[in-house]
């Protein structure tokens, strides 16, 4: 118990250091707190660490400019490890011990699934910013529960569309051995066959564990089934090793058609330069050469500033998502959790990947995934670039509400 | 006299973990949900480590088993909690059954080495079987509609999970103290002590290993069924060789030669997690460095240090 007490005096002393260099209104209260939680351990951190880039971003930016409701901002972290036990309790740990007023985060979809379910017990707002599987607005949403950055059923009716203009029939994937593997070929897999119904759908597939380090008897078994399209799920430092491993095997030399559904985060880009072969078709759930607006130019240009180079997709969702509650926030005029939760749905925001807004029948926002074929490397930022880039329509690869599944 | 001294302290201790919610702050109460959850874990593997002197690697083989199948019943089923209690209990202690029945005729490392084996076989099938299981994603987003008996509980408030979890961990830790007690608990502080001499004396020491293992599979099956509703969620890492080694730990940490040892262990090792994971990340470096302490300088763990000190002092 002592220590706890003592954890407390210390934030406390902080919070007021902090005050103290801020605006005088803001002395008089509390901060706001935003509990965020990422993968902050493990192969998959630099995910986590993005994430809290984007945050810290927006975070600074919102205090200097006078916080929101006229309170200072701040943010309390957590590892979830990538397990949805580990996030559950540090849900709770942010809701109950530092009596966070909003939640962020979420990394996998495992974890999301585990998740979701409880946040209405917290009776707290809780924006996901990175996991895409299409249950948490959908069969499991909730009141309580949103998501600013894109889903499953979004990327891969984007990804079906391009995949039905191409001339592969026979159809193949491989992912991680999770529900983010396996939704993302049931959904490209059915968008495919509804758009062209002649397409072969392979019995062939290959799911490696998520964090397996040797990709290659997954790869040859693919190369031996000779399919002609190939969509890829893996991600992260994974996709990163799959790269290398695949390069090393020729499998960027049979003329498939390979489509990579995380291919162009920029860290993934980033780790891997040239060794991103040319020529694939590479998505992302935001591209930061993809838009051209305000908010987009400044995000890219502080986030370029401040970190060096060009800004990930999850530091983008996770900036967005603190604006999105300040935003609901001072709609609201209040903190108070039930309410800044009604606040956000319908609202719609201006992010760096647009007009974003968050539809109330599922709490999904109406974002596009983009997608592009790799090009040549970008001069300053030592990445692939992407070339035909393709942003879609938000109303064109959302799911309808009612085939979510979600009653709100 | 020190014996009631005991008991009475025993009391004050169940009378303030039921108080808690009223005094302590709100997160505390899932620390305690979790302490008595890993307390009775842990408890049931020191009938087969303290008791009976085996040292199995495999125990959350049983603990998962319990998770996946209360989870699996409030899903598919939408079962009241206890009857979901009874099942995983049931299927807990027919895996302790399969599994014990090889694993006893071994002793010492071979047997550690079979529960680890036999362990690592029921994670994999967990990990693997998606269609089932749901692979490493685990089952969750089940409810528990009602407790069962007609009690009007809401299960989906922690401050009445944890009363419910109170109340049928106090229990469970009674039955089993009941038997560590009875002749039957006697008979298997003698095996542990020397089994040739209880063979001599006529008994069947693998029956009795086998009894004290599937008991002890039981208990953790139970305590693993009422983790699942408390994480909302079962995972295969409930069945990983690493919540294999926690009892062993909170054994060791709390001393394995008092019944309520391994009680004591869980509660510092999650009281020492929760605080130390709040300011650093490397919570592993230090258990380590408390448990080599330990097991170098009091090998009969805190609470066995401090009651052998205690228990002898003005004799």
């Amino acid at each position: 118990m002592k220590q706890f007490n003592a954890k407390n005096l210390m934030v406390s002393t902080v919070t007021a250091a902090t005050l103290s260099l801020g605006t005088g209104n803001a002395m008089a209260e509390e901060p706001i707190r935003f509990g965020a939680i990422y993968i902050l351990s493990g192969s998959a951190a630099t995910y986590g660490e993005f994430a809290q880039r984007g945050i810290d971003l927006a975070v600074e930016e919102i205090n200097d400019s006078g916080g929101i409701l006229q309170r200072q901002v701040e943010v309390l972290y957590e590892d979830s490890q990538g397990k949805a036990a580990t996030a559950i309790q540090a849900a709770r740990k942010l809701a109950y011990q530092d009596n966070v007023d909003a939640l962020l985060g979420l990394d996998s979809s495992g974890v999301a699934q585990g998740m979701v379910p409880t946040v209405p017990e917290l009776q707290k707002p809780f924006i996901i910013t990175h996991a895409a599987t299409p249950d948490v607005t959908g069969n499991l949403c909730n009141e309580f529960t949103y998501r600013i950055s894109v889903n499953v059923p979004q990327n891969q009716k984007a990804a079906a569309m391009i995949a039905a203009e191409t001339d592969a029939k026979r159809w193949t994937t491989i992912g991680p051995d999770y529900a983010f593997g396996h939704q993302t070929w049931e959904y490209f897999g059915n968008y495919l066959k509804e758009m062209k119904p002649e397409v072969e759908l392979m019995e062939q597939t290959a799911f490696p564990r998520f964090g397996a380090e040797d990709f290659t008897p997954f790869i040859n078994g693919i190369m031996d089934a000779d399919p002609e399209g190939i969509i890829i799920s893996t991600w992260g430092g994974d996709l990163v090793n799959f790269i290398r491993q695949a390069n090393n095997l020729g499998f960027f030399d049979q003329g498939y058609e390979v489509m990579f559904t995380v291919g162009a985060a920029t860290e993934v880009l980033d780790a891997l330069g040239d060794q991103m072969p040319e020529g694939v078709w590479l998505s992302t759930r935001y591209w930061y050469d993809a838009y051209d607006n305000e908010a987009n130019t400044r995000f890219v240009e502080a986030y370029l500033d401040e970190y060096g180079s060009a800004p990930s997709y999850n530091s983008e969702g996770a900036y967005a998502a603190i604006y999105a509650y300040k935003q609901a926030m001072e709609a609201a005029g209040t903190t108070d959790g039930p309410a800044v939760a009604k606040a956000l749905s319908g609202m719609t925001m201006e992010a760096p990947n647009g007009t974003v807004t968050f539809r109330p029948g599922d709490h999904q926002a109406m974002v596009s995934p983009n997608w592009g074929i790799s090009g040549p490397m970008h001069p300053e930022h030592g990445i692939r670039t992407l070339t035909d880039i393709r942003v879609f329509d938000p109303e064109e690869v959302a799911r309808p509400v009612e085939e979510t599944g979600c009653t709100l | 006299m020190k014996q009631n001294i005991l008991t009475g302290v025993l009391l004050a201790v169940i009378a303030l973990l039921v108080a808690l919610p009223w005094f302590a702050p709100y997160f505390y109460i899932f620390v305690f949900t979790e302490i008595l959850i890993l307390g009775l874990f842990a408890v049931s593997f020191n009938l087969i480590f303290g008791f009976t002197g085996m040292l199995s690697f495999g125990h959350a083989a049983y603990f998962g088993m319990g998770a996946y199948t209360t989870a699996m019943l409030l899903l598919h089923l939408d079962w009241p909690l206890l009857y979901t209690l009874v099942a995983a209990m049931a299927l807990s202690g027919l895996l302790a059954l399969v599994i014990g029945f090889f694993c006893v005729r071994l002793s010492e490392v071979y047997f550690a080495m079979l529960t680890l084996a036999f362990g690592m076989m029921v994670f994999t099938i967990a990990h693997s079987w998606r269609d089932v299981t749901n692979g490493s994603d685990g089952i969750a987003g089940f409810r528990i509609s009602e407790f069962g008996l007609g009690l009007d509980l809401v299960m989906g408030n922690p401050a009445v999970y944890y009363h419910v979890t109170l109340a049928i961990v106090v229990i469970a830790a009674l039955v089993l103290y009941v038997i560590s007690r009875s002749s039957f608990g006697l008979i298997l502080k003698a095996i542990r002590q020397n089994p040739e001499r209880v063979a001599f004396c006529g008994l069947n020491v693998r029956s009795y290993r086998l009894a004290s293992f599937v008991i002890a599979g039981i208990f953790a099956g139970l305590a693993g069924a009422l983790m699942a509703p408390f994480l909302r969620v079962a995972s295969p890492e409930l069945m990983h060789w690493s919540l294999s080694a926690e009892p062993v730990l909170m054994s060791i940490l709390g001393g394995t030669g008092y019944f309520m040892g391994p009680f004591v262990g869980a509660a510092l090792f999650v009281l020492l997690e929760t605080w130390i994971t709040s300011y650093t990340g490397a919570w592993m470096l230090f258990l380590g460095i408390v448990l080599a302490l330990m097991v170098m300088f009091f090998r009969k763990g805190v609470l066995g240090t401090f009651l052998d000190w205690w228990m002898n002092k003005n004799d």
